[in-house]
């Protein structure tokens, strides 16, 4: 083990990576000259840098070469968008179906179509009924009397077509 | 293949195959953390800055080598035996003189971050500034470091040097 200051290691270094300036080589040539411990760790530096000039960058075997070369096609880099790839194609058959889950969550009311087509309907049966009651009222006007046949049928249609009306104000 | 990383593995494939090789003392791991490596330069080659590349490279290599020592939990400590039993390695290549393989032997003897200092700055030849990106160390750090490695292998080759 060299018994030298330590300072003096810096130095070497510097001496080896040739990063010391001029006077800092003189002043540690000189410190050598009366330090042998010195003088053999600056001898010792120069023959490792010298051992290290043997051992250059390794050449990469042949068989890692080809593995490197081959890096390209077995990782191919997937494009920025492409409908066939995974994430997209989940992403596009989720689609219809939060559609069919929006329609089921929707209230059940009826379409304007399906109201005026309701009212039409209730129109026939209504004219259907005044005819009923009419003939009701012949009926009856036949067996009671003119009188009570108009209290009983008018009574009915009245109560019907007032039943009519109370629906037309809620739908409104 | 991309023209920008068929270069890039030709001109840094052996550098990156060093600093595995002497982390990682095993030829196949090696190769296997290497081209890691290189996957992972593939795969994010347009976010690196291309002045960069190198010491990423390096970086990365190191980092993944590490990994593997750790998880292969085996000691960082010179493994003799190992070294012995690899034949087609650094340690033993045919046209090193007999200081040279000695020598390989003895960086791989190396605790970290001394053996890949002495490796990226010393066999690879990267700058101090570039070694000290790589182990994200301060450039103080990397000289005191790598001055302390230096000593070392001076004085193991003194013992063994007549």
């Amino acid at each position: 083990m060299n018994k030298y200051d330590e300072k003096w290691e810096e130095q070497i270094n510097a001496l080896l990576d040739g990063e010391l300036s001029q006077t800092d080589a003189e002043l540690l040539k000189a410190e050598a000259s009366d330090d042998r411990d010195l003088a053999r760790a600056i001898i010792e530096a120069y023959q490792l840098q010298q051992a290290m000039d043997d051992i250059r960058v390794e050449r990469a075997p042949d068989s890692l070469r080809k593995r490197l070369r081959a890096i390209p096609r077995q990782h191919r880099r997937a494009p920025l968008f492409n409908i066939f790839q995974p994430p997209w194609a989940a992403a596009f058959a989720v689609i219809p179906l939060v559609f069919m889950v929006l329609i089921m969550m929707q209230p059940n009311t009826p379409s304007t179509q399906e109201i005026e087509k309701a009212r039409q309907d209730l129109a026939i049966a209504f004219a259907y009924l005044d005819k009923a009651g009419q003939f009701a009222g012949r009926e009856i006007e036949s067996t009671v009397g003119n009188t009570m046949s108009d209290a009983i049928a008018g009574s009915i249609i009245r109560n019907i077509k007032s039943q009519y009306e109370t629906s037309k104000e809620k739908e409104v | 293949m991309s023209k920008r990383y068929r270069q890039w593995v030709k001109e840094y494939q052996d550098q990156a195959w060093t600093v595995a090789r002497y982390i990682l003392k095993d030829a196949q791991e090696a190769e296997d953390a290497t081209q890691e490596a290189f996957v992972k330069l593939w795969n994010n080659q347009d976010s690196i800055d291309p002045e960069r590349v190198r010491p990423w490279l390096m970086k990365v290599t190191r980092n993944g080598c590490l990994d593997r020592l750790r998880r292969r939990k085996e000691s960082v400590e010179f493994d003799e035996s190992h070294m012995s039993a690899d034949i087609n390695g650094p340690m033993h290549g045919a046209s090193v003189s007999e200081t040279g393989a000695w020598l390989k032997r003895a960086i791989g003897g190396l605790k970290e971050p001394y053996r890949s200092l002495v490796v990226l700055r010393d066999v690879n030849q990267h700058s101090y500034e570039e070694v000290a990106g790589m182990l994200e160390l301060s450039l103080a750090q990397v000289k005191t470091y790598l001055h302390r490695a230096r000593k070392q292998l001076r004085e193991q080759l003194a013992e063994v040097r007549p």
